[in-house]
């Protein structure tokens, strides 16, 4: 077998392309499949309500499908791009952008599924509130999307900078870090920022009055849930955009890939728990508005303990990037 | 496809340091500014009882941002910020709609943009939060629970500015760099102006309130 320059980047564009599309398949579905679900419970609850019930669903898949489509777009443009470089480094890179998008849209999938189905739900307990619980859905899954934009972003980034002028040996490490951060990242805030949504459409659903304030908090909910994926994409950012100096040793360019795996992998849990912490401040807003000013407060308080250990994750990321 | 990414630079030399202007991101700050005063002066040029339809969209910014600073902050206090909340909004939704005009871009889409904007947040929060607790009692708060938890909880405020300026970049110009590439790849027919309404026009819109309220919470959490 001759793998030479060419050969190797192709290798590496159809390796990424599959685990983008791959990867990227898993969250969307379940999201989908969940909402449909609740909508088949909701039919079954307010049978006059079909047609409603049933442009609602549609909808709201159509928008957790989307995180699904974003990798499709990066997975066409790894299958049928020609790319110039015959680096090492490139090739490392393509691999990177397949599994930063693949990694990414399942978190974003899963999560706009939730408000999708809670909004099901919620018109057939409430008929009247049809108009006002797609809004809300919309913009919650909408938010919801965020993470897997941020993957996209470090994918796009990814494919379409130059790396054949890096020195081969840490840079290709630091590439597959950068990818790995970014898309292991997104997976917590986008399944935490589906619990917030979903949280907000059955406030909303339970008491129409709440609905300012409810909309209010959840969009500041998810979008302190999203702070861990941002913390994956600056380290992902500083991975890809710091000089590395050639080295012949092994543990270097270790080092950055651990710093990438370090931050993604705990970024994942910090993401989901802030979302149960923020939809628990939604959901009880919404049940007791009069209280929102203590509720919040609690809110953001548990978020920011809950975040901290995404701090730590990426204070020894830093530690790896930097120090070590 | 190849202008992605690319950006015109300035670059003078200046006592050994090179200084980088980003020109698109001036120029389009400036012409942002430029439609903010224009609106300003229109809505507020022929003031009535009756009010005209410019004055009525004024009247709607600025009664809605101050109704939610007064939630947040106190009425005394939303006073004093609910000004800069009208304004950041209204910065910030001009700036990410600006996009949807063609030969014209996001000024957020520069990460300079959102991270002087954060910065500015960030400084201004830390300024009221001295100012109401007082030296002592703002410096006590960062060796709670326990005092070798400084470090993180200094690391955790910074984390602050890169959250919400990340936040507001990663959105945009991941929003324009989709709609860059499915415009490529479908010849800009029929998907481009959905994908524009939806990024620019509704994600647009969203970011800028998200990027809003957070400064504002972040202000109300240190007063509280």
């Amino acid at each position: 077998m001759i793998a030479d320059g060419q050969t190797l980047i192709a290798v590496a564009a159809f390796l990424g392309g599959g685990l983008a599309m791959g990867l990227g398949a898993v969250g969307a579905a379940i999201g989908e499949g969940y909402t449909a679900a609740e909508a088949n419970y909701a039919l079954s609850r307010n049978p006059q309500g079909a047609g409603d019930l049933f442009k609602t669903m549609l909808v709201g898949q159509a928008i957790a499908e989307s995180a699904s489509i974003f990798a499709l777009v990066i997975a066409m443009i790894l299958l049928f791009s020609n790319f110039g470089s015959t680096s090492l480094v490139t090739a490392s890179a393509l691999v990177a952008a397949g599994l930063s998008m693949g990694f990414g849209a399942v978190g974003s999938g899963i999560g706009s599924g939730l408000p999708a189905a809670a909004a099901c739900g919620g018109m057939a307990r409430q008929p009247a509130m049809g108009g006002r619980l797609t809004t809300n859905m919309l913009v919650g899954s909408a938010v919801c999307q965020t993470p897997s934009i941020f993957a996209l972003v470090t994918a796009f980034i990814l494919i379409f900078t130059d790396f054949s002028k890096e020195a081969v040996n840490p840079a290709w490490a630091a590439v597959l870090g950068a990818g790995l951060a970014a898309g292991l990242s997104a997976i917590g805030s986008g399944i935490g920022g589906g619990v917030v949504a979903q949280a907000s459409c059955e406030g909303i659903a339970r008491n129409p009055h709440s609905q300012k304030q409810v909309i209010n908090i959840m969009l500041l909910g998810q979008a302190i849930t999203q702070t861990p994926a941002i913390l994956g994409l600056l380290i992902s950012f500083i991975l890809i955009f710091k000089q590395v100096e050639a080295t012949d040793a092994i543990a270097p360019g270790i080092a950055l890939l651990a710093s990438g795996l370090c931050m993604g992998i705990g970024a994942i849990g910090p993401g989901v728990g802030e979302g149960i912490a923020s939809s628990g401040g939604v959901k009880w807003i919404a049940r007791n508005p009069s209280f929102a000013g203590n509720l919040t407060r609690t809110m953001l308080v548990g978020m920011a303990v809950a975040e901290s250990t995404a701090i730590y994750s990426m204070v020894i990321a830093l530690a790896l990037i930097f120090v070590v | 496809m190849n202008e992605l990414g690319k950006i015109h630079q300035l670059i003078i030399p200046f006592l050994g340091h090179n200084l980088t202007f980003n020109l698109e991101a001036i120029a389009m700050t400036w012409i942002v500014c430029g439609l903010l005063i224009v609106f300003g002066l229109l809505a507020a040029y022929r003031k009535a009882r009756v009010p005209g339809p410019l004055q009525i969209v004024g009247e709607l910014f600025v009664s809605q941002l101050f109704s939610l600073t007064e939630d947040a902050l106190d009425k005394e206090m939303a006073k004093k910020y609910g000004p800069l909340i009208c304004a950041l909004f209204m910065f910030l939704v001009l700036s990410n709609w600006l996009g949807i005009l063609p030969h014209l871009e996001e000024p957020t889409r520069d990460l300079n943009t959102p991270l002087s904007l954060g910065i500015m947040g960030f400084v201004i929060s830390h300024y009221v939060a001295i100012k109401t607790k007082g030296l002592k009692a703002y410096v006590k708060e960062y060796f709670e629970p326990i005092f070798f938890m400084m470090p993180l909880n200094l690391i955790g405020e910074l984390a602050k500015i890169v959250s919400i300026s990340f936040r507001l970049f990663g959105n945009i110009m991941g929003g324009s760099i989709i709609i860059l590439v499915v415009s490529y790849l479908t010849y800009s027919i029929l998907l481009p102006p959905l994908l524009n309404a939806f990024f620019g026009l509704f994600v647009g819109a969203i970011q800028a309130f998200v990027f809003t309220m957070l400064t504002l919470v972040y202000i109300s959490v240190q007063v509280k």
